[in-house]
């Protein structure tokens, strides 16, 4: 393979990435111009803490989507909830709060639940959306339960962690490890049959793939990556918080529809995921910077909307191979 | 999915499916009626019918566009916003002193529009119309608070007064000719007659199922599955204005929250009732059933004392296991 067929196989393959790359690109140069202190150690430093849970959250819902079936995580926002109110609530509390216990309950709980909302897709064969929105109802329930408004405290050792006044925060350090954690899990084989098995099921599953184990599979991944993103989303807001988990499931499914992944499975990557979930970040950072009053909040939801819209429909232009009809 | 085994099934599974699904909603409505009757005082009582009647109607017709939606295998996820919409935009419009007929008409061509708007936006990538119709959604949302609050400091509320009649339509006192029924209730009855109908008895109806049963036996014999789509959508985007019109009527101003509640409640009542996101199987028929069931259950666990958050649990707790009975998916290995 010479040179020129290798850049031309990489952008095939990247193609979905298109609309965030310009995007981003595209919000940047603007924030540049408009504010630019984003720029600046702090800048940055900040722009990390605010962003790590999103990131990790959109890139827990990745495999799920990639393994198709039309398999989106509702529950993701709730579950990075859950995990926030009960480790405040349970683990602080009763002092079990050191680094191991933490990230060992948070990984445990995340990778149960998600196991368990498995099983029931894959053998009381329920479709994914009714079993994640059945979900999304009784955690959201559940949060509320156990910690009635937003109160309680992180562990202690997290303390320092929200203030981000220099880029080489400990978030930092986690974002980077679970991001370099993804790139190593998107290059072995099985990865490939999640690929597979979002792509074309039945083909797949003739083939020979084990298609159950690939679900599975995507499904723990997403617990991982739902319990580190609860883990900075606690950092974050340095305190329990029953309902703003939640609001997480739609900006994490905007952050990989953004980034190319298809919906209907088998198409797209993480790298796509974390430069969406940078785009929804930059969105509202760069209107921040415009003076619209009380109608900021509007601005930010229609722009957001219409954002979806557009790459929706540029991805879908761009990225269907010849004879495909769906 | 083109088995010639499961072609020659459909029917009957449909059949025994559509009547097993239903059979059970009622049979749950009877049991929570009972349990509803020796659990809580007043459950029986006129009143309380007739709330939860009003409340059922409001649940009913916005989900009319999700079922129709759902036959052909779709979602519309946009249905809150253009409720929360409408609601705003026609106080908006009373308020400022535009006659009620064309306030209205407005507003529901502006949800036409939107769902019609969503349907060819959506057909290409019909397996993201739950995305799509989220971005639509949003968008149309965010435009309408712009539009309304620019220049006010309320965000997202409109004050004003609501004429009497359209209090009248909607409100738990209302009466139809001396009835002491809400209009709306029987808009509703009305609506839901000429739907059923409609979708057993006409062509217009049956196409729905041909589509989201078999896309290519349906374009064979001639049926636009792109027509059908934009049909469902458009209906969709009309039924959630009418319900953000009739809700405003109810609460007596806009508020653009009101509809979030039926972001997940018209899917819920979509399911329970039988109808398969997949596409091809249920009707509105179910869904009546399935609206009817999580209003009775919503009475009963206020009743008891439950909170919102609390309810939501059980109405999550109880989805899987209802649809568990009806609606499974075929295994991968049937499907090959």
């Amino acid at each position: 393979m010479n040179l020129n067929e290798k850049a031309r196989s990489l952008l095939t393959r990247n193609q979905h990435l298109l609309t965030s790359v310009c995007l981003s690109a595209f919000l940047l140069l603007v924030a540049a111009f408009r504010a630019p202190q984003l720029f600046s150690s702090s800048g940055i430093g900040s722009a990390i803490i605010v962003l790590a849970p999103l990131v990790l959250a959109s890139l827990a819902v990745t495999p799920i989507v990639l393994a198709g079936r039309g398999g989106v995580d509702l529950s993701v926002g709730p579950l990075l909830g859950f995990l926030n109110v009960t480790l405040v609530a349970w683990l602080v509390e009763y002092g079990y709060s050191s680094p191991t216990y933490v990230i060992v309950y948070l990984v445990g709980i995340g990778v149960l639940y998600q196991i368990i909302i498995a099983t029931i897709i894959i053998y009381v064969r329920v479709s994914p959306i009714i079993v994640t929105l059945s979900a999304y109802l009784v955690l959201t329930g559940v949060n509320l339960v156990i910690l009635d408004r937003p109160s309680g405290v992180a562990p202690e050792w997290m303390f320092d962690w929200g203030n981000g006044a220099t880029v080489f925060s400990p978030v930092f350090f986690v974002l980077c490890g679970m991001i370099v954690l993804w790139a190593i899990f998107s290059r072995t084989a099985f990865y490939q049959q999640i690929l597979l098995t979002g792509g074309e099921e039945r083909m797949a599953f003739a083939s020979g793939v084990n298609t159950v184990g690939a679900r599975f599979g995507a499904h723990a991944v997403a617990g991982v990556y739902t319990a580190m993103a609860a883990l900075c989303y606690t950092a974050l807001i340095g305190s329990g918080d029953p309902t703003q988990g939640s609001t997480y499931t739609l900006s994490a499914i905007t952050a990989v529809v953004l980034g190319g992944t298809s919906l209907a499975g088998g198409r797209g990557g993480g790298l796509g995921s974390i430069l969406g979930s940078i785009c929804i970040y930059l969105i509202s950072y760069v209107l921040a910077t415009f003076n619209f009053g009380t109608v900021s909040g509007f601005v930010t939801q229609m722009s957001t909307g219409v954002v979806l819209v557009m790459s929706l429909l540029v991805n879908s232009a761009i990225s269907r191979p010849a004879g495909e009809t769906k | 999915m083109i088995m010639f085994n499961y072609l020659k099934d459909t029917p009957t599974i449909q059949k025994i499916s559509i009547n097993r699904s239903v059979l059970f909603g009622i049979g749950l409505l009877i049991f929570l009626s009972i349990a509803g009757t020796l659990l809580v005082p007043q459950f029986g009582s006129y009143a309380n019918i007739r709330s939860m009647l009003l409340l059922a109607a409001f649940l009913g017709l916005a989900s009319l566009g999700q079922t129709l939606c759902a036959l052909l295998g779709g979602l519309d996820m946009s249905i809150p916003y253009v409720i929360g919409s409408s609601n705003i935009l026609l106080a908006a419009l009373l308020n400022w002193g535009v006659p009620w007929l064309p306030a209205c008409l407005i507003v529901l061509i502006g949800g036409l529009a939107v769902g019609i708007l969503n349907g060819v936006l959506s057909f290409r990538i019909q397996g993201q119309s739950l995305i799509m119709t989220m971005g639509v959604g949003l968008a149309v949302v965010g435009a309408c608070q712009i539009l309304i609050s620019t220049g006010s400091v309320y965000g997202g509320t409109v004050l004003g007064t609501v004429p009497q009649w359209l209090r009248d339509v909607s409100s738990i006192a209302g009466t139809t000719f001396g009835l002491p029924i809400p209009p709306i209730v029987i808009i509703w009855i009305v609506v839901a007659a000429i739907v059923v109908t409609a979708m057993a008895k006409t062509s217009f109806g049956r196409s729905f199922y041909a589509v989201g049963g078999n896309r290519l036996a349906a374009s064979r014999i001639l049926i636009s599955e792109y027509r059908m789509w934009l049909i469902a959508y458009a209906i969709s985007g009309g039924m959630s204005a009418l319900t953000g019109m009739a809700l405003l009527g109810f609460s007596g101003g806009g508020f653009v929250g009101v509809g979030d509640p039926y972001l997940f409640t018209t899917i819920a009542a979509v399911v329970i009732g039988g109808t398969s996101l997949m596409g091809g199987w249920g009707g509105y028929g179910s869904t009546i059933v399935g609206t009817l069931v999580l209003t009775f259950l919503t009475t009963l666990l206020v009743g008891l004392g439950l909170s919102y958050a609390m309810q939501q649990a059980v109405f999550g707790l109880l989805i899987i296991p209802i649809v568990a009975f009806y609606a499974r998916d075929r295994s991968i290995g049937d499907q090959i």
